[in-house]
């Protein structure tokens, strides 16, 4: 319990600051921090894997990605000047209401956890074996799509990056090639 | 051993928190980012749902950390299409405010 309320203050002091820094590399690294503090919580909720998996997916190769984009584009930080004051207010004023909610919610209905036993055997410390077996018997359709989607987002990156190339140029170039040859 | 509940109140906590990032900050970029908070904490919740469904034998208790495993290939499907949109957008622009995007229509 004491692990858990000192993870869960140093994770929302993240969040925090993920959404209050000005500067979009502080707010990311913040989110690192946040991202493996949840991966330490994945190791006490019994996923080993899902903790791995979440410090080299996500704080390796997604946040890496985050860190080039803002430095590539060099973003600043962004400019003074409330539009949208209200707006802001009435973000706060919801978010408020919707944590005290949901967090009477969540307590409303309190249920007994499992024997420490049955944890243990249904979910193995949650390794990469059993992952894969759940995923190979009953995600195997989900399997599938993630990986069209995934081709399909790559091909859509590469083509919405890629610089228009003129129309007179490959033609020039083609000309040049069959002259050669 | 924690009880769900808690789990269940970090992860409603840490999905408003990225909500309310989502509302208040105009950097496309920094939405990107309270949007990835917000997928964590549905992740969180997922994996606490898992450990409350032992019972149920492995293959359904493990469903929902598999899921998780699901959610973070769409997580970075999202982050590259969505970077890309924002490196061509800044290609045009100059300017990752979303504001002053408003007039753009397909």
């Amino acid at each position: 319990m004491v692990t858990f309320i000192f993870l869960a203050i140093v994770m929302i002091i993240g969040a925090i600051g993920v959404i209050t820094f000005r500067q979009p590399v502080h707010a990311a690294l913040s989110l690192v921090g946040t991202i493996i503090i949840l991966a330490v919580i994945y190791v006490t909720l019994q996923a080993h894997f899902l903790a791995a998996v979440q410090v080299i997916v996500y704080a390796g190769a997604i946040m890496v990605l985050f860190l080039f984009v803002i430095m590539l584009l060099n973003v600043e930080g962004e400019g003074h000047g409330e539009r949208f004051g209200w707006l802001r207010l009435a973000a706060y004023g919801t978010a408020t209401v919707a944590i005290v909610a949901l967090v009477v919610a969540a307590f409303m209905n309190p249920r007994p956890l499992p024997e420490a036993e049955v944890v243990d055997a249904a979910l193995s410390g949650g390794g990469a074996a059993q992952i894969g077996e759940v995923l190979f018997e009953r995600f195997v359709l989900a399997f599938q799509l993630v990986a069209v989607l995934l081709l399909t987002s790559i091909v859509g990156a590469v083509s919405l990056v890629q610089r228009k190339v003129e129309q007179a140029d490959i033609a020039a170039s083609h000309s040049q090639e069959t002259g050669r040859d | 051993m924690v009880a769900t509940e808690y789990f269940i109140a970090l992860s409603a906590i840490i999905f408003v928190i990225g909500a309310v990032g989502v509302l208040t900050r105009r950097s496309a970029i920094m939405i990107f980012l309270s949007v990835e908070l917000m997928l964590n904490a549905a992740n969180l919740a997922l994996v606490a749902f898992a450990l409350q469904w032992a019972e149920a034998g492995m293959i359904t208790a493990l469903s929902g950390q598999t899921a998780v495993l699901i959610i973070m290939a769409i997580a970075a499907a999202e982050v590259a299409i969505g970077l890309a949109i924002l490196v061509a957008i800044f290609r045009y622009r100059h300017s990752s405010e979303v504001d002053n995007l408003s007039e753009v229509r397909l």
